[in-house]
């Protein structure tokens, strides 16, 4: 056979290409439910993660079912949903337009009280994204956790990586003022600032864009946030009320 | 047999795609920065230079001559997206899928796994060529692993994440070599162990 000749060359590739696309079609498919259900987990292992559950290498040490069933039996609510980090893309341009609301915005209330907010942005190469937990006076910071998309391994990488970038985060607090509400500061943030932690070193554009990142969001979730520490101000004050008429009511 | 020992040794060793066919230049430099991202993007290639330089082997005798690369490139390409898809769908893969995720999408670019098709497969049988691809992408591996294992300890003072180099020698006023971190400095490692190489095995200097 001739397999120079141009009607074979047509057909010939155009059978390549049409085998090709139905072998992906088909893997792609018969993979996709297996491939969401471990994303769904790598996001359930990172919230946990920045919730101080444990560390991240525990989630995967125990698989994913058991991390699944943890989450269950540890948020506070029925039906939570998860947030794909295309969910959170979404969300992030809806914020930049600020045509979103802040009750809108995902949340994970932990029964320990504990809530896990998170965080999307652009990295130097691709998106970064990560969470971070707030005690129940929705001021300290408990612990975060961060991943990216495709930042330089060693460098931007180190956000994801090196547990001691992520470690400064804990005991530290979301303040809505001028340095706020939680920075990252190329070389160093100056000690006794309790909203800001440092960058890391070599990787300034990634430590900008997290930055840029956790403040967007946080400023998003900022009437939420106020909303939460007004409400539990005024339980401490009707509680501290309630033992004040109750001791008034024994000593009369 | 002996021809079959030749296919396999011969790219590991004295026809190394790296040291001395100079190919896939590019993401050795971009994958050596740890020991982890650069065994998981040894093995990924291995796969696909074998599946690759297979199915071309099969097709050798019905492929179009002038559209030979296109049908390459689509077959390659199929394998790369096969391997990542099928890494990131097992719950035991996904997390070094994520940590590939960019590397990935390289292999297809990567010139040993065209060259060999080119070079082999569309010459040979598909057995042997499945084991020329194999052995290329092994060869390929082993220098990664050589540079990433001088980047990691030198770079960062770890190997494979776990901490080599001691605090007490950072105490001691010990820094980490930041351009190790960089490109540049894979190049160099790249140079050396050419160097190494090529004094060792005397056949491979030129005249």
């Amino acid at each position: 056979m001739n397999t120079n000749s141009n009607v074979y060359t047509v057909i010939y590739t155009t059978v390549v290409c049409v085998l090709v696309a139905a072998v992906l079609a088909f893997v792609s498919q018969s993979l996709k439910s297996r491939q969401a259900d471990n994303e769904k987990a790598e996001t359930i292992s990172q919230i946990l993660t920045a919730a101080q559950f444990g560390e991240k290498e525990h989630w995967q040490e125990i698989g994913n079912a058991k991390t699944i069933e943890f989450f269950k039996e540890n948020i506070n609510g029925e039906n939570t949903r998860i947030y794909s980090t295309s969910d959170l893309k979404a969300l992030n341009y809806k914020i930049k337009d600020g045509i979103v609301k802040s009750e809108e915005l995902p949340r994970y209330v932990f029964n320990n009280g504990i809530v896990v907010l998170p965080v999307y942005g652009a990295g130097l190469w691709g998106p970064v994204w990560g969470y971070i937990a707030i005690a129940d006076d929705y001021k300290t910071v408990t612990g975060a956790y961060f991943d990216h998309a495709s930042e330089t391994p060693g460098l931007g990488g180190k956000i994801k990586d090196d547990p001691a970038f992520r470690a400064q985060f804990a005991g530290k607090k979301v303040i809505y003022d001028g340095n706020g509400p939680l920075s990252i500061i190329k070389g160093g943030a100056p000690a006794g600032m309790e909203n800001a932690v440092d960058a890391i070193t070599g990787a300034t554009m990634t430590s900008k864009g997290l930055h840029e990142a956790i403040a967007t969001w946080l400023n998003a979730y900022k009437d939420y946030i106020e909303d939460a520490r007004e409400v539990g101000e005024a339980i401490v004050t009707i509680v501290n009320g309630i033992e004040k008429s109750g001791t008034n009511a024994q000593e009369e | 047999m002996g021809k079959m020992k030749e296919t396999i040794l011969n790219p590991i060793f004295k026809g190394n795609p790296i040291t001395v066919l100079v190919l896939g230049i590019c993401s050795s430099l971009a994958v050596t920065v740890e020991l982890k991202g650069a065994f998981v993007m040894a093995l990924s290639v291995i796969a696909v230079t074998g599946l690759s330089s297979l199915v071309c082997s099969l097709l050798r005798k019905t492929i179009p001559n002038r559209v030979r690369i296109i049908v390459q490139l689509v077959v390659v390409a199929l394998m790369v997206i096969l391997v990542d898809q099928f890494l990131k769908a097992f719950e035991a893969t996904y997390a070094i899928d994520k940590q590939l995720s960019v590397y990935i999408g390289l292999i297809i670019t990567n010139c040993i796994v065209m060259g060999r098709i080119e070079a082999f497969a569309l010459g040979n049988k598909p057995l042997p060529s499945l084991f020329d691809g194999v052995a290329n992408g092994a060869g390929y591996g082993m220098i990664l692993i050589i540079v990433a294992f001088f980047r990691e300890l030198l770079g960062s003072g770890t190997l494979f994440g776990f901490r080599i180099i001691p605090q007490a020698l950072y105490d001691a006023g010990y820094v980490n070599n930041g351009l190790m971190i960089l490109p540049p400095m894979a190049r160099i490692i790249l140079g050396c162990i050419i160097w190494a190489h090529r004094s060792i095995d005397k056949d491979l200097q030129e005249k």
